[in-house]
């Protein structure tokens, strides 16, 4: 992460007292003469070390000498194997180890090398064996293994790691060697020296990554005690928590293995060891607040440490902690408020930001004001950091919105660089998106900011924003003057969207209809093409085209062609023959970039960014959009009515299988359609006629009624099947579809992509697909709940109270039911405060068919752990209200 | 040389180490690192791993320091030898006397790398090793093989001739000598 560099302002200060290096500004061409010494009869060891120096500190500096040049250097250095100067013996070997990838027959220096490995000088064999791994080759390692074998269990420190590390680099291009130096590693981990011990954990660890079983084992035995070395012991940690990681399929099987380890090495002397345990436990996966406590404690105690560097870790990991966790860092809160003035910035920040999130409602006036001042002195990324922080803060509180949105304007009056701005103008749009009441105020904070606004990309994306919400505000006039001073002041690619977005405000208000005629008139005199034809077409549609709705339309559509597939035609498209027709251009679109999955890791990285965007409380609009269209673009699907919700990626299939299936549910009033993403991973096959054949065996409430096959899927490029469904009316359908992939296969020569025309068909079995109740609701954002709740007819409340049976603590349960129910938590309720007896969560929702749901659940824990939970449903339609409870009695 | 000569050199030696530094070149497995042994310490053992690259040796003999590059004799380092042998004092070429196949290879990497102007008028020794064995050269016919009267001709060096056994030790005071010699000649 970027916090770990130094913030600006430290750099400042450290540059005016440093020292330039005495060779600073020293020439190649000066240093590769004086290297003629090299050739000397008469060595001066002295004058030659310092040569070499000079030679290294060129290639430190990025310096590149030439095939020729290099090769030049290396000989000449070779002469200095006669010197018996062991000074300069070092330098000898760090510089053949620095300039042999650019040198020709390093080679030629192995037998020196052999040589030394075997001296008795320790510096020499330690040296000469890092040295001799750099230039040898497979061929020539066989002769040295036997060497090296024994160097690693050498009696010295310094030769043994010297040997370990090289097998680390000779891993990777000749692991079968390494391996079998197995039983010698293995008893240098058993050294006493704890850095040849660190070395060796780490190269049998490397050795035997890929075997699952082997490092499990490595982790049990060496968990028992032998490892002394802090730095060993760190990386056995983390060895520990891989393997925890992995075993960890089961979890409710007992407790968690290796964890009583973890915790002892919190009671470990060294804070390194301390820390790398504390931060093994706040990472594992579904980490219970039992597990999390005694971590918290000591990074606790390292809040207060007078080393800036645990001050900085330990604040670091209770940030990423407070993610997920909030209620258990609460209790740091008062040690992390003294932060906030810590001198290290990087420190503050985090400090900051943790309290932030961690905070309740009470809390955000005093931060806010903390923050205020402290926001004049750090770097523009730690800028976005707080912004970030205060976005999903405004979220979280809504109702404290002004004194947010306030503080959001005031920065975006003070300088800062184009990312930051981008951060701030992205938060208030996405605070007027979620927070109707903030819609007003922060239209004109971001008026105010284009009024002077370096950044003409901000400025375009504020001036469409402005032509969709400003016409529908109580007075959209104000709006004018801004829009209309941009035509006036800005550069040609405001100007144009300055007059789109006129033209919207022309279209939707009738009484400042003859207004903006008026202004867009004057814009036809503009010196710029795009502005003029801007101008000339809403000219148009405002006054002749007559047809009121199909300009409206017009306006405040996007077009429903992907962007992608336009410019591809209009690229093939031949002027002379006949006019472009838009209705030709392909619909479907290639490559959605949210589902674009060729590797596992943009998969992983889509898959989180699906799931971030639906625990925020929505699909990004944009992708939900995306969906829309991609869906209407279909003659099958474009009866179906309004989409209601599209759930995020469920996957069906492994990671690494030969095909990738991952699948969206999307939901219409009458009708569920499922889209299935595939992506064919073999290169050798293309396959033809994909479809998805669904058994809905176990969901009789579903009528399969269309489905569309993908024509053709070659390799590596993503295509969707998708099948369609009729629900049984005046019911939550519910159920389990098994699906199978259907494919003709047809074998491809990847060289030539050739292939051949037969083909057989087949089928590939896939995981199922649940369609739930939390489908059927969408989260939405209540910035007063009272306020909603006591809107809503209480003769529409439905009360009933349930027992959840044993759960590890009161967050398990409150998290498991916002799961179930699919609903927005609101006001902070869905984090619990450790310890607490009993919880109130708020959730708010729609309810497929449009009805608001809100709901209030109490829960209660006893002794024995047992949760027992009072559920209250409000909705105008008490229809909705049963079915609520129904899905929590059902679950 | 006179003896009023002979006396300050003796004089000189008194005062002045001397050194001298040598190429020791010729075929893989021609003996040049067991060469290199029994010079320095009269040693010889029978196997002998192939030198890769070079190997370096200071060996001192009375008052002169002998700075040895002993370099591989397989083809890819054949390519290197010039760098190793510019500026020394003189080269030593160690063949194998009893492997007849090999001369002619032996005699073209000789003529090439004497033919470098950087190499011009540096003294040359040829060594015949292996003599212990039975089909070795004799003296005479490896010099005539190796056609060491051209080299001497073309170049007008100093061009010499010894068959030697590193096993037996055969010869080798002669080499020392003739090292020792040219050592005081160039100082």
């Amino acid at each position: 992460m970027a916090q770990l560099q130094p913030v600006g302002k430290k750099d400042d200060d450290r540059e005016d007292d440093s020292e330039y290096s005495p060779f600073y500004g020293i020439e190649k061409g000066a240093v590769l003469q004086e290297a003629r010494v090299f050739n000397d009869p008469q060595l001066d060891a002295r004058r030659c070390a310092q040569v070499i120096t000079k030679l290294l500190y060129l290639l430190n500096q990025g310096e590149t000498f030439t095939k020729t040049e290099a090769t030049e250097v290396f000989f000449a250095v070779t002469k200095l194997f006669q010197s018996k100067d062991i000074g300069l013996r070092r330098m000898v070997y760090l510089i053949i180890k620095e300039i042999s990838p650019s040198a020709d027959e390093v080679i030629i220096v192995t037998s020196s090398l052999m040589k030394d490995m075997n001296s008795k000088t320790d510096l020499y064999r330690a040296n000469a064996i890092r040295v001799l791994c750099r230039i040898t080759d497979g061929g020539l390692l066989g002769q040295i293994e036997r060497y090296l074998k024994q160097a690693v269990v050498d009696k010295n420190p310094v030769v043994s790691s010297a040997a370990l590390v090289s097998g680390f680099h000779l891993l990777q291009s000749n692991p079968d060697i390494v391996k079998r130096w197995s039983n010698e590693v293995q008893e240098a981990v058993q050294s006493k020296a704890s850095l040849v011990q660190f070395h060796a954990l780490a190269l049998l660890h490397q050795i035997r990554q890929n075997d699952r079983l082997a490092v499990s084992k490595l982790v049990t035995s060496l968990t028992r005690g032998t490892v002394r070395s802090p730095l060993a012991q760190c990386l056995l940690i983390r060895y520990t928590s891989q393997v925890i990681e992995e075993s960890s399929a089961n979890p409710q099987s007992g407790d968690r293995p290796f964890y009583d380890y973890l915790e002892g090495c919190l009671r470990h002397k060294a804070e390194m060891v301390i820390f790398e345990a504390a931060r093994a436990i706040t990472e594992l996966s579904g980490v219970t607040s039992r597990e999390l406590t005694p971590a918290i404690t000591v990074l606790q105690l390292f809040l207060s440490s007078s080393k800036p560097v645990m001050r900085f870790a330990a604040v670091r990991t209770l940030n990423k902690v407070a993610m997920t966790h909030p209620p258990a860092v609460m209790n740091c809160n008062i040690d992390m408020e003294s932060l906030i003035s810590d001198q290290n910035r990087s420190i503050a920040t985090l400090a900051i930001t943790t309290l932030l999130k961690t905070g309740n409602e009470s809390s955000v006036d005093r931060l806010m004001k903390q923050i205020t001042n402290f926001m004049l002195d750090i770097a523009d990324e730690f800028k976005i950091v707080v912004v970030e922080a205060i976005r999903s803060l405004c979220l979280k509180f809504p109702q404290k919105y002004r004194i947010l949105m306030n503080f959001l304007s005031n920065i975006l009056r003070e300088e800062g660089g184009f990312e930051y701005k981008k951060a701030i103008v992205e938060s208030i749009l996405i605070l007027i998106r979620e927070i109707p009441e903030a819609k007003e105020s922060g239209l004109s904070h971001l008026c105010e900011f284009i009024e002077d606004c370096e950044f003409t990309y901000l400025s375009t994306q504020i001036l469409h924003l402005l032509g969709n919400e400003g016409p529908r505000t109580a007075d959209p006039s104000k709006y004018i003057r801004y829009i209309y001073n941009r035509v006036v002041l800005e550069n040609a690619t405001v100007r144009a969207s300055a007059v789109s977005a006129l033209a919207k405000f022309g279209a939707a208000v009738e009484s400042l209809q003859p207004r903006i005629l008026v202004l867009i008139r004057r814009c036809l005199y503009d010196n710029d093409d795009e502005v003029r034809d801007r101008a000339t077409l809403y000219l148009n549609y405002l006054n002749g085209g007559g047809n009121e709705a199909h300009s409206k339309t017009f306006l405040f559509t996007s077009l429903d062609v992907p962007l992608v597939n336009l410019e591809s035609s209009l690229l093939s498209y031949d002027a002379s023959e006949r006019r472009f027709d838009m209705s030709a251009v392909p619909r479907e679109m290639k490559h959605q970039p949210m589902l674009e999955k060729k590797t596992p890791a943009s998969k992983k990285a889509a898959k989180e960014a699906g799931q971030k965007a639906f625990a925020n409380g929505h699909l990004t609009s944009s992708a939900s959009d995306a969906y829309e269209k991609l869906l209407n673009s279909f003659p099958e699907f474009s009866g179906f009515g309004k989409l209601f919700k599209s759930s995020p990626l469920v996957e069906l299939t492994e990671a690494e299988t030969e095909y990738s299936v991952n699948a969206v549910k999307h939901i219409y009033p009458q009708y569920v359609v499922l889209q299935f993403n595939c992506t064919n991973t073999i290169k050798e096959q293309l396959l033809d006629d994909v479809s998805v054949v669904v058994d809905t065996s176990e969901a009789e409430d579903f009528i399969q009624v269309a489905s569309r096959k993908l024509s053709s899927m070659p390799y590596g490029a993503p295509g969707q099947a998708f099948v369609a469904f009729q629900k049984t009316e005046g019911r939550l359908c519910v159920g389990k579809f098994s699906n199978i992939l259907k494919f003709r296969v047809k074998e491809v020569d990847p060289n030539t992509g050739d292939c051949d025309d037969e083909g057989y068909e087949d089928e590939y079995q896939l995981e199922e697909l649940e369609v739930t109740a939390a489908d059927y609701v969408l989260k939405t954002v209540v910035t007063n709940f009272r306020g909603a709740w006591d809107a809503i007819n209480a003769e529409n409340e439905m009360v009933d109270e349930y027992g959840i049976g044993v759960r590890e603590s009161l967050q398990e349960a409150v998290q498991a039911v916002i799961t179930i129910l699919g609903m927005q938590p609101c006001e902070g309720t869905e984090s619990v405060s450790s310890n607490a007896r009993s919880h109130t969560c708020l959730l708010a929702g729609q309810f497929i068919g449009g009805a608001q749901v809100l709901v209030r659940l109490q829960f209660g824990i006893d002794a024995q752990k047992q949760v027992a939970m009072k559920l209250t449903v409000r909705s105008d339609d008490p229809e909705v209200c049963a079915q609520i409870h129904e899905i929590i009695g059902s679950a | 040389m006179g003896l009023w000569e002979s006396f300050l050199n003796w004089l000189r030696s008194l005062f002045f180490k001397q050194e001298m530094e040598l190429s020791l070149i010729g075929l893989q497995n021609a003996g040049k690192t067991s060469l290199v042994n029994v010079i320095a310490t009269g040693g010889y053992t029978e196997d002998m791993i192939p030198t890769v690259g070079f190997n370096m040796r200071k060996v001192s003999k009375g008052n002169v320091t002998i700075k040895l590059w002993d370099l591989g004799g397989q083809p890819r380092f054949r390519s290197m030898w010039e760098r190793y042998c510019r500026g020394v004092s003189a080269i030593v070429y160690v063949v194998d006397a009893a492997d007849r196949d090999t001369i002619p290879i032996s005699k073209s990497e000789l003529h090439d790398l004497l033919g470098k102007p950087s190499l011009n008028g540096i003294p040359l020794l040829v060594l015949g090793n292996k003599i212990d064995k039975e089909n070795a050269l004799s003296m005479q016919a490896l010099s005539e093989q190796m056609d060491l009267a051209r080299l001497a001709e073309r170049d007008s060096r100093e061009v010499c001739c010894y068959t030697i056994s590193c096993k037996n030790s055969t010869n080798i005071n002669d080499v020392i000598n003739w090292l020792i010699k040219h050592s005081k000649t160039k100082s």
